[in-house]
């Protein structure tokens, strides 16, 4: 058995697959690492499943650009799948990155393998067929994302609370993460599992409050949360971040620049929060963000969020958001729209909207 | 031919039992007369004694050698091991009237000695019992061992210096309280040079859960490369001969890292361990990520995984000792239903707390991370808060830290 070298891969940094916003990425380091299992823990409504979808798009992007060349296979538990955003954003994906297509006329959708699993049973069958998936295919982009989707809803109806049906959950729990690893690291892929978490309710040994990574406390619309499946699983993983959402929300009225249409109108978004919860080469740190028809977008403190319209293009605003909710102060957008041609340069006009009607689009 | 006092001694109990029933197939029963030489030399030679050592385990005939050399042997009267351990190559080819040759003598002795174990074959004070020293000499060689530092000058205090050599460390704690951090801050630190006060070896690293990332070894060595230069600054003020001659992608490339994604991998690799550390002579560090990942799965006879596990605990002593160095085992986590409620415990179950010499908790207090010695043969109970820090291991700066000693 020969030691690996550790200067063998150059640079001195892993792959890390972009999470396609600039502000998740910095908070990542570069985003998710390859030949590691990270967790992303949330409740339902938060954004793990957009998250997700955006990854297995974004691992088509070229190495350059912070993908990993490569396809994804998207291993769901919960119902139902959610085609219709896939078939959005990948829309959007292929006319931002239309190099990546042109050639072969494919478009993004064919890269992404979605495959159901209903328990745990189904899930090892799977994973025992995903090595002679990646060996054998022809498709063009090898697989180099695995996501699997909710590994919560696997285990919870199979298995009751007595002590024997734990330690055998707890043996699953080991199996599936050492066969995930064991892929990664074989195939030099990087997995991501999403969790869920359930409320906390204070115990007399005190062990579910257990504290565990760089939060003492994580909270979610309001209450108290704790990750589902337990210290077990928590054991499993190698990373783990914490995607939360707040009750208050952004709320922000705007005037049209034009008089001709006169309408505000206010927008309602819920704050979301992404934290590292402990990883083994991360800082604590946090950032919030904001989905978008586009998807994931960071959000500075100062600068405006991006909002999103129909037409598929990215708006910036530029203006600094008071998020205040007083009425009286108005705010005076500059709207530009910027484009990027197939030739890469950009064009910028001002445009004048009517309405906008985005938030529809946060809701998933 | 039995005489009437035969019968009448036989009678009240007084005879020898019978040798046992299990013997060598080529066994030579020699009942002729014969002083028994060597260190039965002196005694009486009576044919009770000869009978008794003729059941113990040092006997001639268990040596395994060719039977015409054992007959020679036995006939010259050597029947015990002992006897051949006090005599030399050369007086057991004296025996004129047994014809053992020069080398067949060489032989014998080298057998008798691999056997008994002793390293030196003369003098008759050569003790039987392998190995012993007596403490005075382990009191000195203790204090001689140099010691890993953690870069956290409270949690060396309470190791006593740092992790010490010779000894299985294992420490354990929930995820995400530092154990990965820990072990690649030692890795590090191993490789800091005598004349910084460290040890100047390599370090192996054998990752089971894939937590060791490259870029953060990296930061660590940077890190600890510019504390050496800042060191060097401060007290060799009048000696620039001493630079700091690492440069961190040395550091990386003495650390010799191994992945294993199997519980089957992993013990092969422990066993294959003791040839690449012989290969490989200044390893001073053996650090094991999670000794537990690959435990805990598809074990369903626990018997066998708490024998499993023994032998490998006890090869990891056995490196320990052999080569001088330190062997680290970073632990997970788990609950344990004790009296009625769950604990937390490390993992493994009761038998493995037996593997290893020093045993660190680590926990979360408040907002602090605090390491506590929970079994340590020398070191008293004691917990030091500690930081991790984009530099490593490093103290805590807050204001409530203290070294609680308990």
């Amino acid at each position: 058995m020969k030691p690996r070298s550790l200067l063998s891969q150059s640079p001195t940094t892993s792959l890390k697959l972009t999470t396609g916003c600039e502000t998740l990425d910095a908070c990542l380091h570069g985003g998710f690492p390859c030949d590691s299992l990270t967790e992303i823990v949330a409740e339902s409504g938060c954004g793990k499943t957009q998250l997700c979808l955006q990854l297995s798009l974004c691992a088509q992007l070229p190495i350059s650009n912070g993908g990993l060349d490569g396809s994804a296979l998207y291993l769901h538990s919960e119902f139902p799948f959610p085609f219709r955003r896939l078939h959005q954003l990948s829309r959007l994906f292929h006319l931002s990155n239309p190099s990546i297509y042109a050639d072969h006329n494919d478009n993004p959708c064919d890269h992404v393998f979605i495959q159901n699993v209903h328990n745990v049973d189904h899930l090892f069958d799977v994973m025992s067929k995903i090595e002679s998936f990646v060996k054998n295919s022809k498709t063009r982009l090898p697989l180099k994302l695995i996501v699997l989707d909710s590994v919560a809803a696997l285990f919870r109806s199979e298995f009751e609370n007595t002590p024997s049906d734990l330690r055998k959950r707890a043996s699953c729990f080991f199996k599936i993460s050492g066969k995930l690893k064991q892929l990664a690291n074989k195939f030099g892929l990087a997995v991501v599992i999403t969790n869920q978490v359930t409320d906390f309710v204070e115990s007399s040994d005190g062990l579910s409050g257990l504290r565990i990574g760089n939060l003492r406390c994580l909270y979610s619309s309001g209450r108290r949360v704790v990750p589902a499946l337990g210290l077990a699983w928590a054991n499993c993983v190698n990373s783990r971040v914490f995607i939360s959402r707040s009750d208050d929300s952004i709320c922000q009225e705007r005037r049209e620049d034009d008089e001709r249409s006169g309408s505000s109108y206010v927008s309602r978004r819920a704050r979301r929060r992404f934290d590292i919860v402990f990883s083994p080469y991360l800082p604590a740190s946090s950032c919030e963000f904001v989905i978008t028809g586009e998807g994931i977008c960071g959000r500075d403190a100062e600068k405006m969020d991006s909002t999103f319209l129909e037409s598929g293009m990215v708006v910036r605003e530029h203006q600094i958001d008071t998020r205040s909710l007083d009425k009286s102060k108005t705010l005076r957008l500059r709207l530009e729209k910027s484009v990027e041609s197939s030739l890469g340069h950009r064009l910028n006009k001002t445009v004048n909207f009517g309405s906008l009607s985005y938030h529809t689009y946060a809701n998933f | 031919m039995v005489t009437w006092t035969g019968l009448e001694h036989f009678r009240v109990g007084r005879f020898n039992p019978p040798p046992p029933a299990i013997e060598a197939d080529d066994f030579v029963y020699d009942l002729r007369p014969r002083w028994p030489r060597g260190e039965e030399r002196g005694k009486s030679p009576a044919i009770e004694e000869s009978f008794h050592s003729r059941r113990t385990f040092m006997e001639t005939w268990r040596l395994p050698l060719s039977s015409s050399i054992r007959g020679k042997l036995i006939s010259a009267g050597y029947t015990s091991l002992s006897s051949i351990s006090s005599v030399s190559s050369t007086d057991l080819a004296r025996e004129t009237d047994v014809k053992i040759t020069e080398s067949e003598a060489f032989e014998i002795l080298k057998m008798a000695n691999q056997v008994t174990g002793s390293s030196s074959c003369n003098g008759r004070s050569s003790s039987l019992v392998n190995g012993a020293r007596n403490a005075w000499d382990m009191l000195h060689e203790e204090e001689a061992l140099p010691r890993i530092t953690t870069s956290c000058s409270d949690l060396d205090k309470i190791l006593g210096g740092g992790i010490s050599c010779r000894d299985v460390t294992e420490i354990g704690g929930v995820p995400g309280i530092g154990k990965t951090q820990i072990g690649i801050q030692l890795s590090v630190n191993v490789q800091i040079p005598r004349e910084f006060g460290g040890l100047g070896g390599k370090a192996i690293y054998i990752d089971t859960e894939g937590s060791f990332m490259v870029e953060r070894a990296l930061q660590i060595a940077e890190a600890c490369v510019e504390d050496m230069e800042e060191y060097t600054g401060y007290m060799h003020k009048h000696f620039k001969a001493s630079q700091v001659q690492m440069k961190p992608r040395d550091i990386l490339e003495n650390i010799f890292y191994f992945r294993v994604c199997s519980y089957t991998e992993q013990i092969a690799l422990v066993n294959h361990l003791d040839k690449f550390i012989s290969e490989n002579k200044d390893v001073k560090v053996v650090i094991v990520d999670s000794i537990t990942f690959h435990f805990r799965q598809d074990f369903d006879d626990l018997a066998q995984r708490t024998r499993v596990l023994s032998e490998m605990a006890l090869k990891f002593m056995k490196l320990a000792k052999k080569f001088s160095l330190a062997v680290v085992l970073l632990n997970q986590v788990t609950t344990k239903y004790t009296e009625g409620s769950f604990q937390l415990a490390l993992a493994l179950g009761d038998s493995w707390s037996h593997s290893c010499t020093n045993r660190v908790i680590l926990y979360w207090n408040g907002d602090e991370r605090y390491a506590y010695i929970d079994k340590s043969p020398s070191l008293p109970s004691a917990s030091a808060s500690y930081t991790v820090t984009g530099r490593g291991l490093r103290n805590s700066s807050s204001s409530s830290k203290r070294v609680k000693m308990m």
